[in-house]
């Protein structure tokens, strides 16, 4: 064996040797970069899989494939105080501790049924702690925000015109209705 | 030393600097207007305008970064990521609130002109008088006959759209074709009107959008993004319509940058010589020089700089010999109305998004009503379809909730009361000698406050509010009580009043400085009553008005 190969070796066990012990522990560092927190690898994905929850795909794009997620989380970063992090981090927390206990799972990994209930559970506001509550309102809040200012549903379905010419003050709702609409 | 020589000086570029810059130069003197800010280059430097809600990153948001960067701008609306260039950095130009006062500001070639709410009112004769009906502060030094024609010149150059509605308070002028009320304002003000028997109207508001093209200025094209600057030149702003009629002349000279910090006194000639500018990039000093000076800093700035122009003969500044330099402040109250929402017109909507309002003009204290309070207020507001249908809760989320995403929400019709506030001698503005700005300039203090007569105003712009548009058949009416903060109405008036007497005031019938007759302070300054509407529209005629004095007292050789 040359030197060279030995190199070569050490260099795959060395890199092999830090990522595992991560891998088993589920602790790695979310894609997601962001400036005033962090997140784990996890903790993204229950976040996309609450947005994908809230606007799902069906015959149009749902909010993961526009990308919202990564708006919510961007806005969180940015916009909200420490406080209001550490909530919405904490929410997120307890909303996986909820459906451990009743699903055996993270939110992400359990199905669309499990899903749906926990969060309409949710909307009623009742029996979860406040962090969860706090959490789930802005990631809606801001769910709601991202996807309907998307390129997106601003070009297909609320069709935005950057010059609408003219004002009318009597429109009937039916002209307005929206492509997708009148193929379905 | 010759290129510091004019005719004529104007200090500020905002509404009343760039109507001041017009006048004077089409009337060939050579002028130069000083502006403390950047320079803000029509269309070109209106970097937003053109952009898509989602080019936005936070939406038009606010950041952590940008509260932390703007403690009193952050304090409404002003403060957010689509236009906030235009707002003036609170760090770099601190104040002192001796009782809490929102002072927002636009430190540009522009002013507020480029963001200003447009609305474009007339002041009555009601108005005019009223403060030597009710015995207060000190009369109105001229009467709406001499207003008229100068409103009507002002309307005619910056194009005003309206109806003409034949209401006593809220006098008509010359308009563009008004804007359209959508479905449910027509209904709404069909059924004030019966309910009310024309005591109480709402008519469409009178804003400074043109609805017909104008000169090179094309027609508004219903964006409603104004407070980005118009790359269609829209709206009223200096550099739509004052400015490029000023340059046109070539007698303008503009100097960005220019904060200027004296009004230089001569003693001998009692008049004003010219101005010390402190370079706002360099920090050097330049002296310029002129026969006549146009103070249009804004309300509390000219106020700060009269002060500022302190000398051995008027120690408390210039044109303070009265003692009311500075003071009776006033701004409009607002914050208070009321909204809820409209049924029965699901399969109606509106096309296109409309910079301007509804208004309800002035109806308290009229034809013999006497409230509790003198004066009066008045509503701007709108109906519109916003948000989605929450009603159904298993429609919060999932496909369905994705459906009604995209349907047009429920219609809501709100409206906002804008109260008169009245001129308070000690509601006031001083120098504040211990703090300095970034330039090593001594800050305003601001000392405002409202007082019981605003107070019990706005218990009836509540109630009143709740009771019209329920009167109206508007459901589940709300009331909206915001707690009123001073300046936060954005119409600061009145530091340095009009009136007959130089006992009881800084300027005469002619915004001319009685203590030195060679300046002329014509913006919201010389406001010697607020009254409840939109002020913009009579600084400008006061303006035009004062020019076309001081051109001629400069020929007869008067000053």
């Amino acid at each position: 064996m040359d030197r060279r190969t030995v190199i070569k070796n050490l260099t795959i066990l060395t890199a092999g040797v830090t990522l595992l012990p991560s891998c088993l522990q589920k602790q790695e560092k979310a894609l997601v970069h962001l400036k005033n927190f962090s997140l784990k690898a996890s903790q993204e994905k229950s976040i996309a899989s609450v947005v994908d929850t809230i606007i799902p795909k069906t015959d149009s794009p749902g909010a993961l494939a526009l990308g919202v997620h990564l708006f919510v989380l961007k806005m969180v970063d940015e916009c909200y105080s420490k406080k209001d992090q550490q909530n919405f981090i904490e929410g997120l927390d307890q909303l996986d501790e909820v459906m451990q206990k009743n699903y055996g799972h993270s939110f992400y990994e359990c199905n669309i049924k499990q899903r749906e209930d926990t969060l309409l559970a949710l909307e009623q506001q009742k029996g979860f702690p406040t962090a969860l509550i706090t959490f789930y309102k802005i990631l809606k809040y801001r769910t709601i925000q991202g996807f309907t200012t998307s390129k997106y549903v601003l070009s297909n379905e609320l069709v935005y015109e950057l010059v609408p010419g003219r004002y009318n003050g009597y429109f009937p709702v039916k002209v307005v209705n929206l492509p997708s609409k009148k193929n379905a | 030393m010759a290129d510091n020589n004019y005719d004529a000086i104007v200090i500020g570029s905002g509404i009343s600097g760039g109507w001041a810059a017009k006048e004077l130069t089409e009337k060939g003197l050579k002028t130069i207007m000083l502006e403390r800010g950047r320079n803000i280059e029509h269309v070109k430097d209106y970097v937003n305008a053109n952009k898509a809600p989602w080019e936005f990153p936070h939406r038009g948001g606010r950041t952590q970064q940008m509260i932390h960067d703007y403690p009193v701008l952050k304090r409404d609306y002003p403060l957010n990521e689509t236009n906030l260039d235009y707002w003036a950095s609170d760090k770099d130009s601190p104040y002192t609130e001796v009782k809490r006062f929102d002072w927002f500001r636009g430190y540009h070639v522009g002013g507020r002109s480029l963001m200003w709410g447009r609305q474009s009112y007339r002041m009555s004769e009601i108005d005019l008088t009223a403060n030597a009906r009710d015995g207060i502060a000190v009369d109105w030094p001229l009467r709406y006959a001499e207003l008229d024609p100068w409103y009507t010149y002002v309307e005619k150059f910056i194009g005003v759209n309206g109806s003409r509605d034949g209401i006593e308070v809220l006098p008509d002028g010359h308009y563009m074709p008004a804007m359209e009320m959508n479905v449910v304002e027509k209904d709404v003000a069909k059924r004030l009107k019966e309910h009310y028997k024309g005591a109480r109207q709402m008519i469409m508001g009178r804003s400074a959008n043109i609805t017909e093209p104008l000169k090179s200025r094309t027609n508004c094209q219903y964006r409603n993004k104004c407070w980005l600057g118009c790359p269609f030149g829209a709206y009223f702003s200096t550099q739509s319509s004052t400015l490029p009629a000023a340059v046109a002349t070539g007698n303008l000279t503009v100097r960005p940058w220019s904060i200027v910090t004296k009004i230089l006194y001569d003693k001998d000639t009692k008049k004003a010589k010219g101005v010390e500018v402190l370079d706002a990039e360099t920090n050097q000093t330049y002296q310029f020089y002129a026969k006549v000076v146009f103070v249009c800093a804004s309300t509390l700035n000219s106020a700060w700089l009269l002060m500022n122009s302190a000398t051995d003969i008027w120690p408390d500044g210039l044109g303070s010999s009265s003692g009311e330099l500075g003071h009776n402040l006033m701004d409009h109250h607002l914050g208070v109305g009321a909204s809820g929402h409209v049924e029965g017109y699901d399969d109606k909507y509106y096309y296109g998004r409309r910079p301007n309002g509804i208004y309800v003009p002035r109806f308290r204290n009229l034809n013999g009503e006497k409230r509790d309070y003198i004066r009066g207020f008045g509503y701007q507001g709108s109906a519109g379809r916003h948000g989605w249908s929450r009603d159904i809760a298993e429609m919060n989320i999932g496909a369905d909730f994705k459906d009604a995403l995209t349907e047009p929400g429920p219609w809501t019709m709100g409206i906002g009361g804008f109260g008169e506030m009245l001129p308070y001698h000690d509601n006031k503005v001083t120098l504040d000698k211990t703090k300095k700005d970034k330039w090593g300039l001594n800050i305003l203090a601001i000392d405002c406050e409202l007082k019981d007569n605003e107070k019990k105003m706005r218990k009836d712009m509540l109630n009143d509010a709740i009771e019209m548009l329920e009167a109206a058949g508007v459901k589940n009416v709300k009331g909206l009580e915001g707690d009123g903060s001073p300046g936060r109405g954005i119409h600061e008036m009145g530091t340095a009043r009009m009136g007959n007497d130089p006992k009881t005031s800084v300027l005469n019938k002619w915004n001319q400085v009685w203590d030195a007759k060679n300046v002329f302070v014509t913006d919201g300054a010389a406001m010697v009553s607020a009254s409840c509407q939109n002020p913009s529209l009579t600084y400008m005629a006061l303006t035009a008005r004062a020019v076309d004095y001081a051109v001629s007292e400069l020929k007869k050789q008067n000053i």
